[in-house]
């Protein structure tokens, strides 16, 4: 996962393992800077608050760790120092999010409770509340809403739920929004199931805070306006496989990636969302695969653009295979057949390619905004599984199923 | 002191355990009437085939198909019924069927399509009608219908 910092562009960077790197922006090219290690287990979420230059990183190991520029007493440089936060859970740290004051965090865990943490002047440390009520089991993902106190957690109990993370000492006492007035620690604002029943991946208030945005394991995303009414819920039932990571570029546009390893763009309204395009052109060159046309074949939506989904796979390839078995190939350099261009076939045999007409060539993790302000992001930065970071110009929006405009800046691909 | 200490089911003295059940909604209706409804479903499936209107059996059977717990009669009932639709419908016609049904109902049909793979010896019995239908409506409904076959716990 990464967190970004926008005033010097620097990366936080954990690459699965115990440690996160730096990288700061040189031209065109990214440099490693310091490492940070500190945790004993996986790292599982980084945030970086860009106000108070601090980053705080949660693991597998139930701790947290707020790390912030000091200068080293041996060098004199400034170096990250860690604090230790005890969060009193015990199970992993799946998720952690600074607060928009960047005066608390909240860290979500497999222990069914979400530790708010704030900062404890007298002791010198950072202290954990719990919110533990009506959660029945791991918080996957979270989200705040710009008033520094409510806040939004997606649990593998298939629900979506926006809590009041209020600490008296911390925060002043909130104007009423659509979510309520009065809202001491632990009351539930909302509560929301995902439609067909699976894990709540990822959650985001609007940038006006007042609407509520989550993608499920259903290969859903409902988007919820609690001004409206309880069941003022749209339902967005998509063709291709589960999003697990979604973020607002305005309060009509939602950018959100998963499992189809492309970015995808959703528009609407109170009236309605729908699903816009991708970010993706799926131009990449793949392998030996035909390289017709764009358009990934797997439930790239749309009918048209004669792009043979996943029906005629299965004839593509043997096919592949057949020819490949009456000339002697040893590997495809190009298959003669393949009707209507499956896009997204994955080259046959020997060849040893088998790149997807997607930039990422795995699940995409993470998608973070890079340049903007809330309400009005430029571009946004996907983190995935296949260790890819790339920038995206928010504006580049391809319709699926046909090539686009390229949309992408800047990537990096770290080993 | 008993020895069979190691043979307790400890979850069972667990408050907090999470149950199956609340992880969905559980079908309103009582298991008596699911089962009534499924039997008259399939006179009136039979009416509607003799008539050549195989969408509108398709639709009679998926909506309000028997999900959750207790209603094991009725389930079975009604993949028979579903069953005799599609190997009734001739092969052409599958892909309209299939797009003129509404979103719920494709999902509700991935499962069934599903459930009849999951029984044994299905390869020789109805091997072919159910890929069939399955790429079909795979082509049209998306990996996305699968995935929510498969994630959604009120099962058919």
């Amino acid at each position: 996962m990464h967190s970004t910092q926008t005033v010097v562009v620097q990366v936080a960077v954990s690459l699965n393992s115990n440690d996160v790197t730096i990288f700061h922006r040189q031209g065109q090219e990214w440099a490693a800077g310091e490492t940070l290690s500190e945790h004993d287990k996986l790292i599982t979420s980084i945030d970086w608050a860009p106000n108070s230059n601090r980053i705080v990183t949660s693991s597998q190991d139930r701790n947290a760790y707020v790390w912030s520029l000091t200068p080293d007493p041996q060098t004199g440089t400034t170096i990250w120092k860690p604090t230790l936060v005890l969060l009193r859970i015990n199970r992993a740290a799946t998720f952690v999010r600074w607060s928009p004051n960047e005066d608390k965090f909240a860290v979500a865990s497999g222990a069914r409770a979400i530790a708010i943490c704030s900062f404890d002047p007298e002791g010198d440390w950072w202290v954990s509340r719990l919110l533990k009520k009506p959660i029945r089991s791991t918080v996957l993902s979270l989200d705040w809403h710009p008033n520094n106190v409510l806040l939004a957690a997606g649990s593998a109990d298939m629900k979506a739920r926006v809590l009041s993370a209020y600490i008296k000492d911390v925060d002043k006492r909130p104007a009423p929004t659509v979510w309520g007035e009065k809202l001491p620690f632990n009351t539930i604002c909302g509560e929301y199931t995902s439609p067909s029943g699976g894990w709540v991946h990822s959650v985001g208030f609007s940038p006006s805070g007042d609407v509520l945005a989550f993608t499920s394991h259903d290969s859903t995303i409902s988007i919820v306006y609690p001004a409206h009414g309880p069941n003022a819920i749209h339902t967005i039932k998509l063709t291709h496989l589960p999003l697990v990571t979604l973020t607002w570029t305005r309060e009509d546009e939602i950018i959100a990636a998963g499992h189809d390893c492309q970015p995808f763009v959703f528009r609407g309204g109170e009236a309605g969302w729908e699903l816009a395009g991708t970010l993706d052109d799926n131009k990449h060159a793949g392998g030996g695969s035909t390289g017709v046309g764009g358009g990934r074949g797997f439930g790239a939506a749309g009918a048209g653009a004669g792009a043979s989904p996943v029906g005629r796979l299965s004839s593509a390839a043997f096919t592949t295979f057949r020819n490949a078995d009456t000339r002697g190939f040893a590997s495809m350099a190009s298959s003669p057949t393949s009707p209507g261009g499956s896009g997204g076939l994955p080259s046959a045999g020997g060849g040893g390619e088998s790149e997807i007409f997607t930039l990422h060539q795995n699940t995409i993790t993470e998608v973070r905004v890079y340049e903007g302000v809330p309400g009005d992001v430029r571009k946004v930065s996907t983190s995935g599984v296949d260790g890819k970071l790339v920038v995206w110009d928010v504006a580049n929006v391809s319709p699926l199923g046909a090539a686009g405009l390229s949309g992408k800046l800047g990537g990096m691909h770290i080993r | 002191m008993d020895v069979n200490f190691r043979k307790i089911d400890i979850d069972q003295y667990d408050e907090d355990v999470l149950q199956e059940e609340e992880l969905y909604e559980a079908d309103p209706r009582d298991p008596a009437q699911v089962l009534n409804d499924a039997k008259a479903k399939v006179g009136a499936v039979r009416n509607a085939l003799s008539k050549g209107d195989t969408v509108g059996a398709i639709n009679l059977v998926l909506d309000g198909t028997p999900v959750g717990p207790n209603v094991e009669e009725a389930k079975n009932l009604n993949l028979q019924t579903l069953t005799s639709i599609l190997n009734s419908t001739k092969a052409s016609e599958i892909p309209a069927i299939v797009r003129s049904l509404s979103q719920d109902a494709q999902d509700t049909l991935m499962k069934y399509l599903y459930k009849g793979m999951a029984l044994p010896g299905w390869g020789e019995v109805s091997g072919s009608v159910l890929l069939g239908w399955h790429e079909k409506l795979t082509e049209v409904a998306g990996t996305g219908c699968i995935v929510r076959a498969m994630t959604d716990r009120r099962t058919v």
